[in-house]
């Protein structure tokens, strides 16, 4: 009787069977990858660090408690929202301007998708690196220009009111291409019949852009936005060769502030602590965005 | 869609693959190069001892430094030296940090001064003493003012390497428009900061500093102010930072002062670009590394003058603090492997050696016997600037300022003073600025203190 309840069951779970030996693979690189790290990071940000790293002295809340009293920590966050709010909705819109303008049907028109998402193919290093010179404060071209039409020179990456724009543009620059790439993708995709039968209805074109592109785009506008926010929350390399943080703190973004707590005073624990913060936030905006933003997309 | 969801799956799998082939195929290496490890330990008196040199020196240091690893190499026949460049001071503590201790760890590593602290606590390593007693090195014949630095209980944990201390460059040319004498730098603050006043013409500002906190650790020190509390640090665990005394605000006065009087230049956070406002005339006068100075003379269109630092108006000169690295020693690693790293480490303090090094970084050279060297004094005829720098190592007074701090948090303090020094400039106030650098330093300090074993 168990024998026969035995091989009922075995027969029964035949597809869970199935479906985990196919996932097997996957769970198994999130374990390693993302789950164990994931979970070490939480039970590190509970404790405070020795000088190799190791747990030594668990402190409870006090990580969190000591963040969210620090100003240091409070100004990486204004640091980090402004400057999501820099370059997310102005890089999305130039990019979507740019895939409009290479979206036209004309001669050579190859060469300019190529350079519109040409800015996709250069690492953020090496752009960091451009945009260096360009912001250099004796010899940079920007500085350069503004003497030459005779308006007073800017210190763009050493005035805090200046620095988190100057980073802010280089990373729209970098960014415009990956969302450019996207978005002319999904231009693509949409199909030429809805234009016809609107040009035929006599349509104009911003008519035609906002009743049927902007719709019709909207599940390819909806990933960009959502993948744009979590780059933008998660940037680092722009900021630890341009600004190192500085000055005053203006630039000193959450992942940066976490690197430099991590890696260059090991305290692992409040960076940690730093880390957790920051998941949980970039996990509000995203579930927000899928409950309020989502409901704009039209699947077709 | 389904076609999608299949084809996704497949690039998924591949990925897996690929994922493990490569993890499998990093252990496998690992496996087959040990046996011909120890095989090499075994092999007895015929097979050369290699060993792993990290080190942070890029640019001309890494040129010269390679230079000299093979001129070691090809000096002997039982060692070899192999130098790797492991990036910065703090990405490669950070490396060693995941090895230290181990037998897989590097011979030797090159750490920066402030990390002296850390690596005495670390556990990682053998201090360079017990070699000296072993051998019966001569220790004395070594620079005196440096080994002052690394010697802790009259112990020297490490091997001095490359050491620099900060200097004063300023543009002559821009003296003798200004009226001022190009051969006699200002002396004092109050001097500096008369000489900023008549220097700033246009867009050219009277003086600048790196913001960084050595220079202000070195401006402290020359007043005789101590950084930590515990005689900086040297008779015990330090608990408490001491750099907001008067000696830390004197400097923030003087900085602000000039500030204020739209005489300072501020040019940042990097190197870079305070010496290109240098040699692009925007500043006239500005603290470098006297590791910069041939730099600095080599890439200016106009002459260089190289001076003391500037000091306290009360005070008299202390002098100045040693920066730079050191070389440490793995501990946990074969005897034979230590004993190559000795060896290695005394070819290095030989004249000719320190010489060579002095001459093509304008790092200090450890053993001052490297001066007699014929091309050293033909280079200092030549450029007298040089001789400056030297000058000012050796006028220092020992005493506990000039010592140094030893704190093992003294990244992160940096940080705390780089902020202050930020908020000066943009016009706050030079006392809360400090205090808060202060605050911030002895939450560290406490929580190495805590974690402590």
């Amino acid at each position: 009787m168990s024998g026969l309840s035995i091989q009922e069951l075995w027969r029964r779970t035949l597809n869970v069977r199935t479906a985990s030996l196919y996932l097997f693979p996957s769970i198994l690189l999130f374990i390693v990858f993302v789950f164990y790290p994931m979970f070490r990071t939480i039970y590190l940000s509970f404790y405070l660090t020795d000088q190799n790293g190791n747990a030594a002295i668990h402190v409870g809340l006090e990580n969190y408690a000591y963040l969210l009293a620090s100003s240091e920590f409070l100004n990486s966050m204004k640091a980090t929202a402004l400057f999501v709010l820099y370059t997310v909705p102005i890089g999305i819109l130039i990019a979507l301007f740019f895939a409009l303008l290479a979206n036209e049907k004309l001669r050579g028109i190859g060469f300019y998708r190529t350079m519109y998402s040409s800015t996709m193919g250069i690492s953020v290093a090496a752009s960091s690196v451009i945009w260096l010179f360009l912001f250099h404060p004796s010899i940079g071209v920007f500085n350069r220009v503004l003497l030459t039409i005779g308006m007073p020179q800017i210190q763009w990456l050493l005035d805090p009111q200046w620095a988190l724009v100057s980073v802010s543009i280089s990373t729209i620059w970098m960014n415009t291409g990956f969302s450019f790439l996207i978005l002319l993708g999904g231009l693509q995709n949409i199909d030429q019949h809805l234009y016809e039968s609107a040009r035929i209805d006599g349509a104009k074109y911003f008519y035609r852009l906002r009743r049927i592109t902007i719709p019709m785009l909207s599940p390819t506008l909806f990933f960009i936005i959502t993948i744009s926010l979590i780059n933008a929350f998660q940037s680092f390399g722009q900021i630890d060769i341009l600004t190192k943080g500085g000055p005053t703190q203006s630039t000193n973004l959450i992942v940066y502030s976490i690197y430099r707590e991590a890696f260059i005073n090991y305290q692992f624990g409040t960076a940690s602590a730093q880390a957790v913060i920051l998941f949980i936030i970039i996990l509000i905006v995203t579930i927000l965005q899928f409950k309020l933003g989502e409901r704009k997309v039209h699947y077709q | 869609m389904k076609q999608i969801v299949k084809l996704s799956l497949f690039s998924l799998l591949i990925f897996t693959l690929v994922m493990l082939t490569a993890c499998t195929n990093s252990d496998s290496t690992k496996k087959e190069v040990k046996p011909v490890k120890d095989k090499e330990k075994a092999g007895g008196t015929e097979e050369k001892v290699s060993i792993e040199f990290w080190h942070a020196m890029s640019g001309t240091g890494q040129e010269s430094l390679d230079e000299i690893v093979k001129g070691f190499n090809e000096s002997q026949d039982d060692y070899e030296v192999k130098a790797e460049f492991q990036g910065t001071y703090e990405e490669s503590l950070t490396k060693l940090r995941s090895v230290g201790g181990t037998k897989d760890a590097p011979a030797i590593t090159q750490v920066f001064e402030v990390g002296t602290k850390y690596m005495i606590d670390s556990g990682y390593i053998e201090p360079i003493q017990s070699f000296i007693d072993k051998h019966k090195y001569d220790s004395s014949e070594l620079e005196q003012n440096i080994l002052n630095y690394y010697k802790i209980d009259d112990k020297l944990y490490s091997m001095p390497f490359n050491s620099s201390t900060p200097v004063m460059l300023y543009n002559k040319d821009a003296f003798k428009e200004a009226g001022l004498d190009p051969d006699k730098a200002p002396e004092t603050f109050a001097e500096v900061i008369d000489a900023a006043a008549k220097l700033k013409k246009g867009e050219m500002y009277g003086f600048s500093m790196l913001t960084y906190g050595w220079f202000f650790e070195q401006l402290v020190a020359t007043q005789g102010g101590l950084y930590v509390n515990e005689d900086n640090g040297r008779s015990g665990d330090a608990t408490e930072a001491l750099f907001n005394g008067t000696e830390g605000q004197n400097v923030f006065r003087f900085l602000d002062t000039m500030n204020k009087a739209g005489t300072f230049g501020n040019f940042g956070t990097n190197w870079d670009d305070i010496r290109a406002a240098f040699s692009s005339g925007k500043v006239a006068m500005y603290l470098d590394s006297s590791a910069g100075v041939a730099g600095a003379i080599a890439t200016t269109p106009f002459d260089v003058g190289v001076a003391y630092m500037p000091h306290g108006d009360d005070a008299e000169r202390n002098g100045v603090v040693i920066g730079g690295a050191s070389l440490w020693m793995s501990k946990g690693i074969a005897e034979k492997e230590q004993e190559a790293a000795w060896e290695f480490m005394k070819y290095l303090t030989t004249p000719k050696v320190q010489a060579k090094w002095h001459l093509d970084t304008g790092y200090f050279a450890i053993n001052p016997k490297a001066y007699e060297e014929a091309d050293v004094k033909e280079k200092w005829a030549e450029y007298p600037q040089y001789k400056v720098t030297v000058d000012q190592l050796q006028d220092t007074k020992a005493n506990l300022a000039t010592q140094g701090a030893l704190i093992s948090v003294f990244p992160e303090s940096r940080q705390y003073v780089v902020t202050a020094l930020e908020e000066l400039y943009q016009g706050g106030n030079p006392k809360e600025a400090l205090d808060q650098a202060v605050e911030g330093t002895n939450r560290a300090i406490e929580i190495a203190n805590k974690t402590k074993k």
